[in-house]
């Protein structure tokens, strides 16, 4: 399994530019998630204007998830034209009798990988913004230590998890085609 | 030439070239690849539907808080064509969902022969989430009350409701929120301050913005967005351009529109905006990846003149892939407001808000299909059929 790890960090390697935007789109939406959770007293605040307060605040936090998992499908169609491009890679390794298991994992390195990195600077830069932010009067709220990190690590947990999760359909299907079908394709 | 693109393009695409027309043929065309890589349609869908949801879900709010805050109008004026508010302004309750404001109404002499009518707007004394008006003319031992205020003070028809000491007799009047309206001076023995006047030119007459502001001193707008100049005595909106009642829709579309713009920027309006922007991100992604892939079938189309066809082939896929995102997004951004933001939930703000957004998803998805396609029909032939 750790030789299946190596190789995908080796493609993944090969490949980070084309990781970039997607990386970024996870970053994008961690940094708003975390921001909206660091900022919730005064999401809330701006709600009561429009008549429920909590109301407001939980339709902030939801659309942020979904911002998160925009950047997630990002990553995973780009995934599914990593998985394209090297079908005959995938058709080669299995004619060699590595296990779907071995294959599918080293597949999964790269869509995680870049949604675990992006989310972990967009997260960061949030929890950054939102304490700096703060600190210098710019953000009308008071940002608590412990929320900020909750949302960090809401917001690395959401963008890895997902993207495994939507990641592994494509993987799997690309393995159990057969040897004959990628080579030839 | 549709038929000789199909017999061009590889093995597998399984499209009968069965009758039909044109666009038929393209549909089917553009179904068949999509169903070539059912994991990135699928996401590619999906991402849409998320980001449309998205702002359905903030429009739905901004369309809900729109209607409360006309409605509030409406039972604020009454009608009137000229709005005197002091200075500060007026502001929405959103408690009680009506219109209040935080200074006296201005002392201000209408023009001559115009009527004029005071209203004194504040909350109902020890219940914050009930408006009070007192106004002038209004009936003498009664007191208007609305259905919501009738819910939330638990009241019957016919009950007696005491306000500012005075005994009055509950009936049901229409309007928005939840709002008691009784006589002034008994909304002033309750310790009602501010407030706001309303002028109306005698019957058959048409009053003119010159006529009330000479009389007035004040400044004559038809802006809702503007507030009165700090240290003036007030403002006056003109809520009609005239008699004519598409003028009077303009005041309150425009009220509406300043409603909805504080939702849009809000956070969560921001917020929105930028799924947005990502789910189009998502979408060009999606169909540069189609593109690449299928390069060398468009450079076989291209050599032999085809390059129109390809833009259709991309036009069709991005029109069915949208419109499948938009009512898969709709449905999940009506769901989401009815179930967790039941309070802001209406029919009526959901197809406002699901209809706003149709009108630019067309232009979305022109533009996510052209931009790929266009850097492809940028190469010749012979670089597109090269091995890549």
């Amino acid at each position: 399994m750790s030789a299946a790890l190596r190789y995908g960090l080796l493609s993944a390697g090969r490949r980070r530019r084309a990781l970039v935007l997607p990386g970024l789109t996870v970053a994008a939406g961690a940094f708003l998630l975390v921001l909206v959770v660091a900022l919730m007293p005064a999401v809330r605040r701006a709600g009561a204007a429009f008549g429920d307060a909590a109301a407001v605040g939980r339709a902030t936090l939801v659309i942020s998830a979904i911002v998160v998992l925009l950047g997630v499908l990002e990553v995973a169609i780009t995934a599914t034209r990593s998985i394209v491009q090297r079908v005959r890679e995938i058709g080669v390794l299995c004619t060699f009798g590595v296990p779907p298991r071995s294959v599918v994992c080293a597949l999964l390195v790269e869509p995680v990988l870049t949604a675990a990195l992006g989310a972990l600077a967009g997260a960061s830069a949030g929890a950054v913004v939102a304490v700096a932010g703060t600190g210098a009067g710019l953000i009308d709220a008071s940002v608590a230590a412990g929320t900020v990190a909750a949302g960090w690590g809401a917001a690395v947990a959401l963008s890895t998890v997902a993207a495994l999760a939507v990641s592994a359909a494509p993987a799997w299907r690309a393995v159990r085609r057969p040897p004959l079908a990628s080579l030839t394709s | 030439m549709v038929q000789a693109a199909e017999a061009a393009i590889a093995a597998g695409q399984r499209v009968s070239p069965a009758a039909g027309g044109t666009f038929l043929r393209l549909l089917r065309f553009a179904l068949a690849n999509i169903r070539r890589q059912p994991e990135r349609s699928g996401f590619a869908v999906a991402g849409i539907a998320l980001a449309i949801a998205a702002v359905v879900v903030v429009r739905t709010i901004a369309a809900g808080y729109q209607v409360s805050g006309v409605d509030a109008l409406d039972s604020a004026i009454g009608g009137a064509p000229f709005w005197v508010v002091p200075e500060g302004g007026v502001r929405f309750d959103p408690q009680a969902g009506t219109i209040a404001t935080d200074a006296a109404p201005p002392g201000v002499a209408a023009p001559a022969g115009w009527a004029t009518t005071t209203v004194l707007a504040g909350a109902l004394p020890g219940r914050a989430d009930v408006g009070l008006h007192g106004v002038t003319g209004a009936a003498t031992g009664t007191a208007g009350v609305t259905d919501l205020a009738v819910r939330r003070l638990g009241l019957r028809p016919g009950d007696t409701l005491t306000v500012g000491g005075t005994p009055l007799t509950a009936t049901r009047v229409a309007g928005a929120g939840a709002l008691v309206v009784v006589p002034l001076a008994v909304a002033a023995a309750a310790g009602l301050t501010a407030g706001w006047l309303t002028l109306a030119p005698p019957a058959g007459q048409d009053g003119t913005p010159e006529q009330v502001a000479s009389a007035t001193g004040l400044r004559v707008v038809s802006d809702p967005a503007q507030r009165p100049a700090s240290g003036s005595r007030g403002l006056v909106y003109q809520t009609t351009g005239g008699t004519s009642r598409a003028a009077l829709l303009d005041f309150r579309q425009k009220f509406a529109a300043v409603f909805g713009g504080k939702v849009a920027s809000s956070i969560l309006g921001l917020v929105a905006q930028v799924g947005l922007v990502l789910g189009f991100v998502l979408a060009v992604t999606s169909f540069a990846a189609a593109v690449h892939e299928r390069r060398r079938e468009f450079g076989i189309m291209a050599s032999i003149g085809l390059t129109d066809e390809v833009l259709y082939f991309f036009l069709v896929e991005s029109a069915v892939v949208f419109i499948a995102a938009y009512l898969l997004g709709a449905g999940l951004g009506g769901l989401v407001v009815a179930l967790a933001l039941p309070s802001f939930f209406s029919l009526g703000s959901w197809l406002s808000a699901a209809g706003l957004v149709a009108t630019y998803v067309p232009a979305l998805a022109i533009v996510a299909a052209l931009v790929p396609v266009h850097r492809l029909l940028q190469q010749r032939p012979v670089a597109l059929l090269a091995e890549t």
